[in-house]
C-alpha cells in the first residue's frame, strides 16, 4: 500500500468498509440534496482504493487479503483478492463511479426514489467485491447469491417490466444457484473441503464422468447471468426499464460477474488442458468447444433480435449479450492473444456501453421516450449527447478507432490463427449486424427530421453529459493506445494461469499481422484533417440550409409532415429474417417459457403430493446414480 | 522518408488510377449502348465541375464531417494497402484493419445523408446498409478462408508467398472456388447491377445522393474512384498474386472491375431482399464449399 492504514486494515478492507458504509449512508441519506455528490465521493474513494490495489498487485503483491474471517461447518472461509478478481473490481468500482456522477446532478433530483437508487447501486458494489474477493467455493456460492439478491433488489425499482423480467432472473438465478450448490457438493465430496486448492489437488483423481458434471453445472449456473443462449430471455427488459444510471451499471458489469465466476471455475481451477482432455466419445468435439459454440450463437442471434428492437434501451441490452459472447469465445480460444481479446473486450465494453445508455437516458431525460419510431432529428439540440452517442457506436460496432475494434480485431485474430473457421466467421457476422444496428439507434434519434415538439429541447446538463464523454473519451484513448488497458488485462491474465501476450503501447507484434493502433488512429485523425483541407480549401463557401428548408420528391417538406424515416428502417433484411425471427426465436421463448411452467408445476405436484415412498425413490435413484457417477463410469 | 513518400503517394495513385478505372468503366458501358463515350479527361472535368459550382448547400455539420469521413477513410485505407513498389503502413495494420478501416468512409456517408433529413437518402442508407450485410457474408467466408490458407492476414505477405511460383501460386489458382465467390461478393460491393438497390435512381431519387450538390457530389466521386480502386486491388491482392511492378499488377486491377463492369449492363435490379437471398445462397454457398477445401487440404 502506498498509504498507511490504522488497525492493520489492508486495502481491501478498506475497499469493503468503503463499500458498507456507501451502502448504508446512501440508503440514508441518498434523497438528500449533496447524497448524489456524496455518492460519487464515496464510488470516487472505491475506485481509488482500487486503482492504490492495482499498482501494488502490478508491484508483484500477489493476492491482497481481508481480515474478514467466517467459520462455516468447521470450515474456515477467507477472502483474498487477485489479479483476476481485481480487473472486474476495477470495472465494478468504476462503472459506480460513473454511475453516481451521472445520477449526482439534475437526472437524481428528479427522481422519485433516489435513495434507493444510490443504495441499491451501493450494495451492488459491496456484494460485487464479496464475490471477486471470494477465497473458496463456500465464499463464491456466497457471493454468487448476494449478487444475484443484489441485482434483481435494483431490477425491481421501476416496476413494470423490469420487474416482471426480473422475476424471470431470478427463477433462472435460482436454477443457476442450485446448480452452483450441486457443483460445490461434488467437489466437496471428492477434495474433503472448499478450498481452491483442495478442489484443484483434487482434479486429476476425479472420473470424466464427474468432470463433466462439474463443466456442466458450472457453465449452466454461471452463464446465466451472462445470459448465454438459451438463458438469454430475462436480461434484455430487466435491463432495459431499470432507471437510468443503474440501467447503465447493470450493463457494464453486472452480467460480466457471469464470466468473472465462469473464468474463475473453469479456466483458473478446472484449467484449460483439463477441459481439453474431456471429449465427447468417438467424436473429438471437447467440451470447451460445446462453450464456444453456444458463445457464438450468443453472439449472433441476439445481435440480430437487437436489430429489430424499436426501444433504444433494448437495442443496447441485447447487443450486450451478443458482445458477451464475444468475450467468452475470445477467452475459450484459450491462447495469450484469445484470451487477453476477450477480457480487453470486458473492459471496452464497459466503457462504450456505459456511454451509450447513459446517451440513450438523457434523450428520455429530455424527450420523455425512447421508441425509436418517434425521434429524430435531435443532434441540433443535443449535440453533447449525440458525440457520446456517435463515439459509442463506433466502439460497439468494432470500428477504428475506437476502442472496441482492438479487443474484436484480437478475437477475430485469435480464431484464425487456430483455424477455427466457422466461429471466426460467427464473430465477423455478428459485427455486420451490430453496425446496422447502430446506424439504426443514431439515425432515428439523432438524424433526419427533428420534430416540432422537440424543437425546444436543451441538451442535457452537464452533470449528465460529462460521465459519458469522459466515458467515450476512454473509449477513444484505449483506441489509441490499447497498450494502456493491455496492462491492465496482463494482471487478470497472469492470475488465470495463462501465458501473458507481449504487447506494446499501439497494439500487438504477431508474426502472422500486427496490430499498430498508434499508426492507424493517428493516419485515420490526419486523412481526415485532409479531407477537412480539401473540403474547406477547394470549391466555394457552403451555405447551411434550414432542415425545414428541404424537399423531396418535388414536394417542400414541412414540419407538420412527418416523413422521418424511422419506422421498420430494414424492411428488406426484416421480410429475409423476419420469419426466421418469428419462427426460430419466438417458438424459442415459447417452449422455454412452458419448459418452465412444466418443471414448475410439477415440482409443486411433488412437493404438495406428501407421498413419502416417491421422495425416497428419487433420492435412491439420485444415490445410486451418484455412486455410479463418482465410482467412474465412462473413466 | 519513404515512409512519407508513401503517405503522400498511396492516395495519389489510388486516386489516379480510380479516375482511370471510372473512365473505363464508363466507356464500356457507352460501347455496350453503341455510343462514342466520354473524353479522356472527363472524370477530371466532372470534379472540377461540381467543386466550381456556384451554391454549395450544407444540412448541418454532420454533412460537412460525414465528407471529410468519408475522404479521410479511403485515403488511409489506401495506406494500408500495398502496391508493387509502395508498402506504406501495411505492417502496422493487417487485412482485418483495413476491410474495417474500409467501413469508416461508408459510415461517414450514412451519417453524412442521415443529417440531411431526406427520406429518399435515408432509404437509400437502409438500403446500402442492407446490401452491405448482404455481400460482405459471403465475402467474410471468402476473406477468413483465404486468411488460412495463407497462414497470415499480413497483406504483405500474402502478396509474397502467392508470388513464389508464378500464376501457379496465385490464390486464384490453389483456391478457385473461393476466388470465384470473392468474385461474386466483390461485384455487390461496387454496387452494380444487379445490386444496385441504393442508388435506384427512379425508385428513390438515387438515394443517397439525394441531398448532394456541389462539392458534396464532388466528394462522392472522388469517394467512387477510390472505392473502384480499393476493392479491384484488394481481390487482386488476395487472389491474383499483387504484383511485381505496376506493369503487371495494373491490368489485373482492371481487368477484375472489367469483369464487373462487363456484366453489370445487362441486368435490371434486384428486390432488396432478392438481393439478401441471393448472396446468402450463392456466394456464400460456393465460398463455404471453397472453405471446406481450403480446411480439408
Amino acid at each position: 500500500m502506498p498509504f498507511a492504514l490504522p488497525f492493520d486494515m489492508t486495502s481491501l478492507d478498506l475497499l469493503m468498509a468503503i463499500a458498507a458504509a456507501a451502502t448504508v449512508l446512501l440508503y440514508l441519506f441518498g434523497t438528500a440534496r449533496l447524497g448524489g455528490y456524496l455518492a460519487t465521493l464515496l464510488h470516487g474513494a472505491a475506485l481509488a482504493v482500487t486503482v492504490a490495489m492495482g499498482l501494488d498487485l502490478a508491484a508483484g503483491a500477489g493476492a491482497i487479503p481481508s481480515s474478514l474471517r467466517l467459520t462455516v461447518l468447521g470450515q474456515q472461509l477467507a477472502w483474498t483478492l487477485d489479479g483476476l478478481g481485481w480487473f472486474f473490481l476495477l470495472l465494478t468500482t468504476g462503472a459506480a463511479f460513473f454511475s453516481s456522477w451521472y445520477m449526482a446532478g439534475e437526472w437524481g433530483r428528479v427522481q422519485q426514489r433516489a435513495r434507493i437508487q444510490h443504495g441499491t447501486l451501493a450494495l451492488n458494489v459491496l456484494t460485487m467485491v464479496l464475490l471477486l474477493s471470494a477465497g473458496d467455493l463456500l465464499g463464491l456460492f456466497i457471493g454468487w447469491e448476494f449478487v444475484s439478491w443484489a441485482a434483481f433488489a435494483m431490477m425491481i425499482q421501476a416496476g413494470g417490466p423490469a420487474t416482471q423480467a426480473a422475476y424471470r432472473y431470478m427463477l433462472y438465478a435460482l436454477a443457476g444457484a442450485m446448480a452452483l450448490f450441486a457443483a460445490i457438493l461434488v467437489v466437496h465430496g471428492a477434495a474433503g473441503g472448499f478450498g481452491f486448492d483442495q478442489m484443484r489437488a483434487a482434479l486429476p483423481d476425479m472420473s470424466t464422468g464427474m468432470l463433466w458434471t462439474l463443466f456442466a453445472l458450472f457453465a449452466g449456473g454461471f452463464g446465466v447471468k451472462m445470459a448465454l443462449v438459451p438463458t438469454h430471455l430475462w436480461q434484455a427488459p430487466a435491463y432495459s426499464y431499470t432507471p437510468g444510471a443503474s440501467s447503465a451499471f447493470l450493463n457494464a458489469v453486472s452480467a460480466r460477474m457471469g464470466l468473472f465466476a465462469l473464468i474463475l471455475s473453469l479456466v483458473k481451477l478446472i484449467g484449460f488442458d483439463t477441459l481439453a482432455g474431456l471429449r465427447i466419445p468417438m467424436t473429438g468435439i471437447e467440451s470447451t468447444d460445446i462453450l464456444a459454440w453456444v458463445a457464438a450463437i450468443t453472439m449472433v442471434v441476439p445481435t440480430y433480435i437487437a436489430l429489430m428492437q424499436t426501444d433504444a434501451r433494448m437495442l443496447l441490452t441485447w447487443h450486450g449479450i451478443g458482445q458477451g459472447g464475444y468475450m467468452l469465445l475470445g477467452i475459450l480460444v484459450a491462447t495469450p492473444l484469445g484470451v487477453a481479446g476477450g477480457l480487453l473486450h470486458v473492459f471496452n465494453y464497459a466503457t462504450y456501453q456505459m456511454a451509450l445508455i447513459l446517451a440513450v437516458f438523457a434523450v428520455i431525460h429530455r424527450t420523455g421516450t425512447a421508441d425509436l419510431d418517434e425521434l429524430g432529428g435531435l443532434i441540433t439540440r443535443m449535440p453533447l449527447t449525440y458525440v457520446a452517442l456517435l463515439m459509442g457506436i463506433i466502439g460497439l460496432a468494432g470500428l477504428p478507432p475506437m476502442n472496441g475494434f482492438v479487443s474484436k480485431w484480437m478475437i477475430y485474430k485469435a480464431l484464425i490463427v487456430t483455424q477455427q473457421p466457422l466461429l471466426s466467421i460467427a464473430a465477423f457476422v455478428g459485427t455486420l449486424g451490430t453496425i446496422l444496428s447502430v446506424y439504426k439507434l443514431i439515425h432515428n434519434i439523432f438524424l433526419g427530421q427533428l420534430r416540432v415538439e422537440h424543437r425546444e429541447i436543451r441538451e442535457a446538463p452537464w452533470s449528465m453529459t460529462l460521465p459519458m464523454l469522459v466515458l467515450a473519451g476512454i473509449g477513444f484513448v484505449t483506441g489509441f493506445a490499447p497498450g494502456l488497458a493491455l496492462s491492465i488485462v496482463d494482471q487478470a491474465q497472469a492470475a488465470m494461469g495463462v501465458a501473458l501476450l507481449p504487447h506494446h503501447l499501439g497494439g500487438v507484434v504477431l508474426a502472422t499481422g500486427s496490430l499498430n493502433m498508434l499508426w492507424v488512429v493517428g493516419v485515420l485523425v490526419g486523412a481526415i484533417g485532409v479531407g477537412a483541407l480539401i473540403f474547406y480549401v477547394l470549391g466555394n463557401r457552403r451555405f447551411e440550409t434550414h432542415q425545414y428548408d428541404n424537399y423531396a420528391g418535388g414536394h417542400f417538406l414541412s414540419a407538420d409532415i412527418r416523413y422521418h424515416f424511422s419506422h421498420e428502417f430494414y424492411p428488406g433484411l426484416a421480410r429475409v429474417i423476419g420469419p426466421w425471427y418469428r419462427g426460430w426465436v419466438v417458438r424459442m421463448e415459447h417452449g422455454l417459457g412452458v419448459l418452465a411452467e412444466v418443471s414448475g408445476d410439477l415440482w409443486h405436484g411433488v412437493f404438495r403430493a406428501a407421498y413419502t415412498p416417491l421422495y425416497v425413490l428419487i433420492v435412491a435413484v439420485l444415490g445410486l446414480f451418484w455412486a455410479g457417477g463418482a465410482g467412474g463410469f465412462g473413466s | 522518408m519513404t515512409l512519407l513518400a508513401d503517405l503522400i503517394l498511396m492516395p495519389l495513385v489510388a486516386f489516379v488510377v480510380g479516375l482511370l478505372l471510372v473512365l473505363m468503366a464508363r466507356r464500356v458501358r457507352a460501347k455496350i449502348e453503341r455510343r462514342v463515350g466520354p473524353p479522356f479527361l472527363q472524370p477530371v472535368y466532372d470534379i472540377v465541375k461540381l467543386y466550381a459550382k456556384k451554391t454549395q448547400v450544407s444540412h448541418g455539420v454532420m454533412h460537412d464531417l460525414a465528407i471529410m469521413m468519408l475522404l479521410g477513410g479511403f485515403i488511409t485505407a489506401e495506406i494500408f494497402l500495398p502496391v508493387p513498389g509502395l508498402d506504406g503502413l501495411a505492417e502496422h495494420g493487417d487485412l482485418i484493419t483495413l476491410v474495417y478501416i474500409m467501413m469508416v468512409p461508408m459510415l461517414g456517408l450514412a451519417l453524412g445523408v442521415g443529417s440531411c433529413a431526406n427520406p429518399n437518402g435515408s432509404i437509400g442508407i437502409s438500403r446500402a446498409l442492407t446490401a452491405m450485410l448482404a455481400y460482405d457474408v459471403p465475402y467474410v467466408v471468402v476473406i477468413v478462408g483465404a486468411c488460412i490458407s495463407y497462414g497470415t492476414t499480413n497483406l504483405i505477405d500474402i502478396v509474397q508467398i502467392q508470388q513464389q511460383g508464378g500464376p501457379a501460386t496465385w490464390g486464384a489458382a490453389t483456391m478457385p472456388i473461393l476466388a470465384f465467390a470473392g468474385l461474386l461478393a466483390t461485384h455487390g460491393m461496387l454496387g452494380k447491377e444487379p445490386f444496385e438497390i441504393y442508388i435506384a435512381p427512379a425508385e428513390i431519387a438515387t438515394g443517397p445522393m439525394t441531398e448532394m450538390s456541389g462539392k458534396y457530389m464532388g466528394a462522392l466521386f472522388v469517394m467512387q474512384c477510390f472505392q473502384l480502386y480499393t476493392v479491384g486491388v484488394l481481390y487482386t491482392t488476395m487472389f491474383l498474386g499483387g504484383g511485381e511492378n505496376w506493369l503487371f499488377f495494373l491490368p489485373k486491377v482492371f481487368a477484375v472491375i472489367f469483369i464487373s463492369v462487363a456484366v453489370t449492363n445487362v441486368y435490371g435490379r434486384y428486390k432488396t431482399d432478392d438481393v439478401i437471398r441471393w448472396m446468402w445462397k450463392w456466394p456464400t454457398g460456393i465460398a463455404l464449399v471453397g472453405l471446406a477445401l481450403v480446411m480439408v487440404r
